[in-house]
């Protein structure tokens, strides 16, 4: 089933506790998938260097695995600039976060680290975009990691139930667009083309870390953007060229876009105060976010997409 | 009369529906407060019960009803009125997906738009929109009337039975198996009978009937090429 949010600070270029609302958006919506949650958070943009997300699988092997990691971003003329923060609790799996220099080619340091996704998987890299996930609800998510206490301009939020690949922390949402910087997708349905279309980008370079069906539509959106589409002209793209049920969102430093299947089979709801926005799968998460009675936008309609820029940036240019 | 005030608010839902059913077997009138777009809320009302929502409700308000009376001041979400079989049912915006699924009997009355599919797979009963009826509705409607004023979307009427779909204003495309039909005036009567204790009976609307083409009753996989739009 799964639910999704968005949410987009209104003031232009102006910073926020857009964590704490994801959290909300997402708390309202666990009992569409309590398998796990994660959020992307856009927080204020660094002009060089990167903010790095990723998880290792296995606690005991996290000294060499994390050595690996700095390695990497040496032979890449990079490195950690300050001590890495790692997360962990009872289960296997470690969560951590790093801040680092720009690589020499962000694409070629990328493929290097790939190597050692067995061990250790980078999740997501950007300039301001920060994705956590792991498994279990909204709040274990938050009280884990410190969802509440990240401030940004904008984000999205994804609570999953496990359709097309395993319950792990890993395959859980939003998707970085390996490896295109701050970029993140969530959705809501399943994708059955998916394999067709991975083989296609795998041959054009691209990777895939996980077995997850949506971990392919950052990637296809990017790449189609990267070839010379707009994203509202790759949105519309993507509808009749990718088979399946979805609504998702994808989100950059500039904002967030949306598309939906041709079938009209899964919901998102809008509100939309001047710019201050909430969007999400059922209208009593966008409620958590403006309590009392306003007019609510329902997509319910097949094939539709849509932008909406975060601070002064313009999604449709 | 009574009037019993539900507060929604967080409580859990199994204990709002058992305050709303309580209230019923005592005859109160009920009004339903601090909704909060919440699901579930007045599934199963017994017959003669009299229960209006303030605000807007979330999914299958109003499920399983054997002929309460159900008011919704705003918005209701997917599957409004989902299996009903009597009573009636007034939402004053907006109405979501799938509105009237599988209802049996009874009025559905939406003062604004319908979302997509709706009347799903209705079995009898009528559902009635002020406004514009959305992608693929009708689909699959066994038996009942859907009447929409305001126009409907793509893909109308889609792969009916005996179900009915009646609009006045544009329609965005028809379905697959649709036949467009002239009514009678006895037809344009009847349907004015429903349409007339709601006062919205007008004896100048130009209607497209819809009904089953009958083709796609007797489905042959080898003429499949012709149905798929896939």
């Amino acid at each position: 089933m799964c639910g999704i949010a968005g949410r987009i600070l209104a003031g232009r270029g102006g910073f926020g506790a857009v964590g704490r609302d994801l959290v909300e958006l997402m708390d309202a919506q666990e009992h569409r998938g309590a398998d796990s949650t994660g959020f992307a958070v856009y927080g204020p943009p660094r002009n060089t260097g990167y903010v790095v997300r990723g998880m290792g699988f296995d606690r005991k092997d996290m000294d060499p695995a994390m050595d690996d990691l700095a390695r990497s971003l040496r032979d890449h003329g990079s490195d950690f600039l300050a001590e890495p923060a790692i997360i962990t609790d009872g289960q296997r799996h470690y969560c951590f976060r790093i801040e680092i220099g720009d690589p020499r080619d962000m694409t070629a340091w990328v493929a290097d680290v790939d190597t050692l996704s067995d061990r250790i998987e980078v999740q997501s890299c950007g300039r301001s975009l920060e994705i956590i996930k792991d498994v279990g609800g909204a709040r274990a998510v938050d009280e884990k990691h410190g969802v509440r206490e990240m401030v940004g301009t904008h984000g999205l939020g994804h609570a999953r139930l496990a359709t097309e690949s395993d319950v792990r922390p890993n395959a859980s949402h939003p998707f970085w667009a390996r490896p295109f910087p701050d970029v993140a997708i969530v959705h809501n349905g399943q994708i059955t083309d998916y394999f067709k279309w991975r083989e296609r980008l795998e041959r054009r370079g691209y990777r895939f870390l996980t077995g997850n069906d949506s971990e392919l539509i950052a990637v296809w959106i990017s790449d189609r953007m990267r070839a010379g589409l707009t994203m509202d002209q790759a949105l519309k793209l993507s509808i009749n060229s990718i088979d399946g049920v979805f609504t998702y969102m994808i989100a950059n430093a500039g904002g967030i876009g949306f598309a939906k299947d041709r079938f009209a089979m899964k919901p998102l709801v809008v509100i939309d105060r001047d710019g201050d926005l909430a969007m999400a799968t059922e209208e009593q998460a966008v409620r958590r976010i403006f309590v009392g009675e306003c007019d609510v936008i329902n997509y319910d309609g097949p094939s539709l997409t849509g932008l909406w820029g975060a601070g002064d940036r313009d999604l449709a240019a | 009369m009574n009037e019993h005030v539900v507060d929604v608010g967080k409580r859990h839902i199994r204990e709002i529906n058992e305050e709303i059913q309580e209230a019923c077997a005592r005859g109160d009138r009920i009004r339903v407060v601090n909704t909060l777009s919440r699901h579930n809320l007045g599934i199963g009302l017994p017959d003669g019960a009299e229960v209006r929502f303030e605000g807007s409700v979330g999914y299958y308000c109003g499920g399983l009803n054997t002929g309460a009376t159900l008011e919704i001041e705003r918005n209701a979400g997917w599957a409004l009125g989902e299996g009903m079989s009597k009573g009636t049912i007034t939402v004053g915006g907006y109405s979501g997906m799938s509105c009237g699924a599988a209802m049996m009997g009874g009025t559905i009355h939406v003062r604004g738009d319908a979302g997509p599919r709706c009347g799903v797979a209705m079995k009898g009963g009528n559902i009635v929109v002020e406004g514009r009826i959305g992608y693929q509705s009708g689909f699959m409607a066994h038996a009942g009337k859907i009447i929409a004023l305001g126009g409907a979307g793509d893909s109308c009427a889609d792969a009916l039975w005996e179900g009915e779909v009646w609009v006045a204003g544009d329609v965005g495309s028809p379905g697959v198996d649709v036949k467009v039909v002239e009514p009678t005036s006895e037809q344009v009567d009847e349907v004015n009978a429903i349409l007339e204790p709601l006062g919205l009976s007008d004896g100048s609307r130009d209607w497209r009937k819809m009904v089953s083409g009958q083709r796609l009753w007797f489905f042959e996989s080898r003429d499949a090429g012709a149905w798929l739009m896939i």
